[in-house]
């Protein structure tokens, strides 16, 4: 029985701890996104609140949490209070397989754990496909339960855009999957140690490289952002399909906007560029210092999820918003095939070459 | 052989990559434009067309002669003068009220070009953001303070003066005398 209370603690203990980081990082993002923004097009973003605007997620965060809470008439209030915790709670807990750090066991209290990764199940990159997925009712019924024209149109067009990049993300992954012949993330980044060469996304036998654009540019549309948000269209839609949403529901709608901009980018850096795998061994705490290799590790890990989500900044400055027509011209004619062909080439590949992973 | 480019193109998103390019100079090169305008503000040009404003001479006379031209000029009607004689000085007249509507003012400098005694200025005031229209609603007093807050000195010009015509508002006291 103390086992399993404290089993629960240490669980609990690190949900909070990533939980804490994820939010942390929300909210780094909401404020980089103006200013990287800014910055690229000749602004300076805010500047107001604190030094150089720096505190303006916490003032975004109040000015959120005390507005009103207003249900539009005729809105359905049960899935209308239901609708944005079905978007944020399948954001969050794809965290859970995430590993951040070195796959080391810690024992503690006569407990043995692995601290950089919440649970590290076998099938961990299909539960987040899983999970993501459910995120998309949250959309569709927030913007069905609105009683608007524009959530509703917002949430249709959400269902369909994430219908089609769903399925180009699964199609791409798939390659790596193949390559290191586990779905667990862990797995799947330990098979990537070593030089930046084993990289999946320049990895042979068959470098995933098509795999990982086709990932990238699917990753951004499943996230909604530019020049994907369709779904938030403001010059057709207002703001889709949180038109009528305010307060802190509107603020778990963000939330889970940006946590899954979070999740994909993690979900990038794991299984294209080698996870918390440094891109040469000699750049990683080792020798004397091998008890500190954690530390490394958590820092390549956080250099590329952030390369990611700067990249998702870097577009969203660049390019203007897709005709609907475009977007899913692109995603059926064009990204499918390559990622089918990808999936193709990589089984021949891999049965050719094997590279004695299991 | 251009097919091929065109396709190379294509499918290594060439414009993108150029455009991505473009935004990356800009941060790299971070040169804002952006004034920060509470805190710090533009440069006006010379000749800015701000709040418009009375005139008083250096003796504390007012310079309006009531000739209502400004309100004759005015495209927006936002001018309203009601002239009198100078009380005990039958040729000599002013405004005893004069009225601005600056909700419908456009700005144009028509009435400071048309004033024949350049008893009107238009000021550099442009922060004139009211809760209340109704505040915009300026009559003679509140202008005559614009001016004098804008228009520290305004020299008399006596030499102009010519003794039988009603030209400058002249205060009593220290009335040239007239030529006899």
């Amino acid at each position: 029985m103390t086992e399993l209370g404290l089993r629960a603690a240490i669980s609990l203990v690190q949900i909070a701890a990533v939980m804490g980081v994820v939010m942390l990082t929300v909210m780094i993002l909401t404020l980089a996104e103006r200013k990287v923004l800014g910055w690229m097009q000749d602004r300076m973003g805010p500047m107001e609140v604190g030094p150089y605007g720096i505190l303006q997620p916490i003032a975004d965060g109040l000015k959120l949490f005390f507005k009103e809470d207003i249900v539009p008439a005729g809105a359905n209030k049960f899935l209308f209070s239901l609708a944005p915790i079905l978007a944020l709670v399948p954001a969050l807990i794809g965290f859970a397989v995430i590993p951040f750090g070195p796959n080391d066991t810690v024992e503690m209290f006569g407990i043995a754990f692995k601290p950089f990764v919440i649970s590290d199940i076998n099938i961990g990159i299909l539960y987040i496909l899983a999970f993501t997925s459910i995120g998309a009712y949250g959309i569709i019924l927030g913007g069905w339960a609105s009683n608007s024209k524009y959530s509703l149109l917002g949430g249709l067009r959400s269902a369909a855009q994430i219908i089609s990049y769903e399925l180009n993300v699964g199609l791409a992954i798939v390659g790596v999957l193949l390559l290191s012949g586990s779905l667990s993330l862990v797995k799947i980044t330990e098979a990537q140690s070593g030089w930046f060469w084993n990289w999946f996304v320049i990895a042979l036998p068959f470098p995933q490289i098509f795999a990982f654009v086709v990932y990238v540019i699917s990753s951004v549309a499943e996230t909604n952002r530019l020049p994907f948000d369709l779904p938030e269209a403001e010059s057709e839609l207002v703001a889709g399909f949180f038109t009528e949403y305010s307060g802190m529901r509107f603020a778990f709608f963000f939330i889970a906007e940006y946590a899954n901009m979070v999740l994909v980018s993690c979900i990038a850096a794991i299984l294209f560029l080698g996870g918390w795998n440094a891109p040469a061994p000699f750049l990683q705490f080792n020798g004397s210092l091998a008890n500190l290799a954690w530390l490394s590790g958590i820092f390549w890990f956080t250099v590329k999820v952030y390369f990611f989500l700067f990249l998702f900044f870097w577009i969203r400055a660049t390019l203007p918003r897709l005709r609907y027509d475009q977007l899913m011209r692109f995603g059926w004619k064009v990204m499918l095939p390559i990622a089918l062909a990808n999936i193709l080439l990589t089984s021949i590949a891999a049965y050719l070459f094997p590279t004695g992973k299991p | 052989m251009s097919k091929f480019k065109a396709w190379l193109k294509t499918i290594i998103f060439y414009e993108i990559l150029v455009g991505m390019r473009a935004t990356l100079m800009h941060l790299l090169h971070y040169k804002p434009i952006t004034v920060q305008y509470p805190h710090e503000k533009r440069t006006l040009p010379s000749g800015y067309r701000g709040m418009l404003a009375l005139l008083r001479y250096d003796d504390g006379t007012e310079k309006c002669v009531g000739c209502d031209l400004c309100e004759a000029a005015c495209p927006s009607r936002v001018i309203r003068v009601v002239s009198a004689e100078v009380p005990g000085e039958p040729t000599k007249r002013y405004s005893k009220e004069y009225y601005m509507d600056m909700t419908r003012c456009l700005f144009c400098g028509l009435c400071v070009q048309a004033c024949p005694v350049d008893a009107l200025g238009m000021t550099r005031e442009f922060e004139w953001s009211v809760y209340d229209k109704r505040q915009l609603h300026l009559n003679k007093e509140q202008l005559l303070a614009i001016g004098d807050r804008s228009y520290p000195v305004r020299e008399k010009r006596l030499e102009m003066q010519h003794p039988n015509v009603a030209f400058f508002n002249v205060a009593y006291k220290t009335l040239p005398q007239k030529a006899s």
